[in-house]
């Protein structure tokens, strides 16, 4: 097969209830985005440890996006946790001197179509100038 | 245990995956070479089969997948298909007919995900990617029991219409409680603002007055006026709604009307609706304790805007509904129809107001919407109507312009025939050269003139002398944001409220314990609505039948080998009471170890992110198996 390989990977961690829906309405609309996204559905994000997103980054992924379903999010809580856990990541990555910019916390909604292009896109934009982690 | 499907021990840790395809007859393969995935799934160590088919959701689709199952070449199944909102639960109930736990599955999307949105050898390697990683997820899968929670014996119906009033009557008949909620203080919906039903000439008012009494006869159905829905918490079988009554502010016009004619509660009130009760004087609450919630929130006739065909402009310009109600409430035995005060020797009737709207020759409202769909009603209403004029009142000249007539259902062909038969003259205009309505001359008879291009002769400018122009109004869905939001209902590019699949899951939202009857869904006619409600009803009695609700089991689990006891997950739990710190013995030894409560836990993971050992993970979704995904999404070969 042919390997995209060093073709920065974009991770996107997309909530069950909102986000991932949200990816297939994007479907739905056909609406075309880069191949180079990889949607994992998720109940929520919160369940990641800090290690997990610099694991991914040692193993190759470029960039990050999480789609969270933000305050509209079905367990109480879990988006603020979310919130402060993504901060402790940020620091993580200064200190392993990654640019933080490869990883973004964000919430779609199941019909946010536009939103979730903007977003794939502009993740596309960081790696293709950042290159490899 | 010894029942094979329950017993984890007869599942190896390391499984023999099947991997099927489908083609989606093309949806797919027209983008993904779906025998090149199947090849590449067929070299990753653990798969056992990958077998492709043109539909996998199809009876023989689904029997493959039984049978690699029944003979033991398989124990757990990846299928690599459309969105799993679609067909996750069809392939577990498969899994579980053949004899084994529904949850040693995983889904890979390949439709919306991949053949929808790309293209070329790019999206058959992204799809190769997707479905080895499922099956790197579907190798950490293990049996799981659901959880079963006992389910309350009573439906919810949002919406006093004709869809609420016949879910809650064909519930009751089955022996469920039903709380009947109506935001205004009258039931019968829109029905209650027509005249007769076509295409079978019902009076409105006997329908609605004969369906109310028996609502309000059964004891099995409680009925709140005036009542909204504010509050909504819960999982199927066991919902909480916080609902408010409170005295009308909006119909209190309509109310005050009832007492000078000495009217009472209990009797149907035209063109307002069925009036069961004294409205509340003070606003109070109430909590609903209830197991499905059922949708019937309806639909608003469009308002057309100032100026569309003259409309608030012209008082001679009228919507259909107005036509209608004017008529009931003035019938004379005149040569000619009058309306307003008005003799009408010639009127004109515009169809598809409000409907099949196109973007870049329709104006959008004010909120950039157009309404592109067809509100399937409007053609034989307004032949309904313009037959019935051409009966009573000969004198009266009816031309009817469209764009087409769709007169879809049983009985209503014949409308149309009999409007033909009856003298109506047929115009028919193109979308984009919509009929004009402009005022006439000082010195002219008729007060409007009325210009279209005919397209039965080809093209042909054709001014109409009118008295009335009357507008056939299409159906809009009712503003329900507040719930929308409240229950994280799907609603459609068209605003209507979306249901699973017309065919596969019909009147159900993804939403368990949640369905939908009648216009909320779409335009439709008083009997598909009826249909519809009915439908919402049997689903309602088939999810609460067994007494009890099955909930997915993923919520966290501790593994005892690696849990040192430090508190540290019940600390992060965000619901009190979901994970404990217990004292047990390990080696002889009194220690704490963490403990879930399943019914209470959530499945968020908020515990996973925090124990340093990994000891606790949600079932279904672990760490482990994000990471094993991760890894083949990075690998230098996807199947290597």
């Amino acid at each position: 097969m042919a390997i995209q390989g060093k073709e920065g990977k974009i991770l996107i961690l997309a909530t069950e209830t909102c986000a991932y829906p949200g990816a297939d309405s994007v479907g739905q609309a056909h609406s075309s985005y880069p191949t180079n996204t990889y949607i994992l559905r998720v109940r929520s994000p919160v369940m990641f440890p800090e290690q997990f997103y610099l694991d991914c980054f040692a193993k190759g992924i470029s960039g990050i996006i999480i789609m969270s379903c933000g305050e509209e999010c079905p367990y109480e809580g879990a988006y603020h946790a979310l919130a402060k856990r993504v901060d402790r990541v940020y620091q993580l990555m200064k200190a392993q001197e990654l640019d933080i910019r490869r990883l973004r916390l964000t919430a779609i909604c199941t019909v946010c179509n536009r939103a979730f292009l903007k977003e794939v896109n502009q993740m596309n934009e960081v790696v293709g100038e950042l290159g490899p982690p | 245990m010894t029942d094979k499907k329950t017993d984890k021990e007869t599942i190896p840790a390391k499984g023999k995956v099947g991997v099927y395809i489908c083609y989606c007859g093309g949806n797919i393969s027209d983008h993904v070479e779906v025998e090149k995935v199947r090849e590449s799934m067929e070299k990753i160590p653990g798969v056992e089969v990958a077998r492709t088919d043109m539909f996998m959701c199809s009876d023989p689709g689904q029997e493959m997948i039984m049978q690699d199952l029944k003979s033991g070449t398989v124990d757990r199944v990846v299928v690599a298909s459309c969105a799993p909102s679609l067909h996750e639960t069809t392939f577990r109930s498969a899994i579980s007919r053949a004899g084994a736990n529904p949850y040693i599955y995983e889904h890979a999307n390949i439709r919306e995900q991949v053949s929808w949105v790309h293209h070329g050898d790019q999206a058959t390697d992204k799809a190769i990617r997707l479905v080895a990683a499922a099956t790197a997820k579907a190798e950490g899968l293990k049996p799981l029991e659901p959880i079963r929670m006992e389910a309350r014996q009573h439906v919810t119906v949002i919406g006093g219409g004709i869809a609420g009033l016949r879910t809650a009557k064909d519930l009751a008949d089955c022996g469920v409680a039903v709380a009947l909620i109506e935001k205004s203080p009258f039931l019968g919906g829109q029905i209650a603002q027509l005249e007769r039903l076509a295409p079978t000439g019902d009076p409105a008012a006997d329908i609605v007055t004969e369906l109310a009494g028996e609502v309000l006869g059964d004891p099995g159905i409680t009925v709140h006026t005036c009542s909204l829905v504010e509050t909504f918490n819960g999982y199927v079988g066991n919902f909480t709604l916080g609902v408010k009554k409170r005295p009308p502010d909006t119909d209190c016009e309509k109310l005050s009307s009832l007492n000078p004619s000495g009217r009472t509660p209990g009797e149907f009130i035209p063109f307002k609706g069925f009036y069961p009760e004294s409205v509340a004087a003070r606003a109070e609450e109430l909590s609903i304790e209830t197991g499905v919630v059922v949708l019937a929130t309806g639909f608003k006739s469009y308002t057309p805007r100032r100026g569309e065909y003259g409309y608030a402009e012209f008082p001679e310009v009228i919507t259909l509904p107005e036509l209608i109600r004017i008529m009931a409430e003035n019938k004379t035995t005149d040569n000619c129809l009058e309306i307003n005060g008005r003799q009408v020797r010639s009127m004109a009737m515009i169809h598809c107001v409000g409907s099949r709207q196109i973007p870049g020759i329709h104006p959008e409202d004010e909120s950039g919407n157009f309404n592109e769909y067809c509100s399937r009603t409007c053609c034989s209403a307004t032949l309904d109507t313009a037959g019935t004029i051409r009966q009573s009142y000969p004198g009266t000249r009816i031309f009817e312009l469209y764009r087409d007539i769709r007169t879809y259902g049983r009985g209503q062909e014949e409308l149309y025939e009999q409007a033909a038969k009856n003298k109506v003259v047929f115009l028919r205009f193109e979308a984009d050269e919509s009929p004009e309505v402009i005022r006439s001359n000082d010195h002219d008879d008729f007060p409007l003139r009325v210009k279209v291009k005919d397209v039965l002769t080809f093209g042909e400018e054709v001014e109409v002398p009118v008295d009335l122009v009357v507008l056939a109004t299409g159906m809009e869905p009712n503003n329900v944001s507040e719930l929308v939001d409240m229950m994280k209902l799907p609603v459609g590019p068209d605003r209507f409220l979306l249901e699973v699949h017309p065919k596969l899951r019909p009147v159900e939202l993804p939403v368990g314990g949640i369905l939908l009857a009648g216009t909320c869904q779409a335009p439709m006619d008083v009997g598909e609505a009826c249909s519809a409600a009915a439908a919402a009803a049997v689903k309602a009695a088939v999810l609460l039948g067994r007494g009890y609700v099955e909930l997915d089991p993923f919520v966290a689990e501790v593994d005892l080998e690696k849990c040192r006891g430090t508190g540290a997950c019940v600390e992060a739990c965000l619901n009190e009471g979901a994970l404990n710190l217990v004292e047990m013995e390990v080696d002889g030894e009194m220690v704490q170890r963490a403990q879930v409560t399943s019914a209470l836990c959530w499945g968020c993971g908020a515990c996973v992110a925090v124990c340093s050992e990994n000891a606790i993970d949600i079932n279904g979704w672990t760490l482990k198996q994000y990471e094993a995904m991760v890894d083949i999404i990075v690998a230098d070969e996807a199947t290597a």
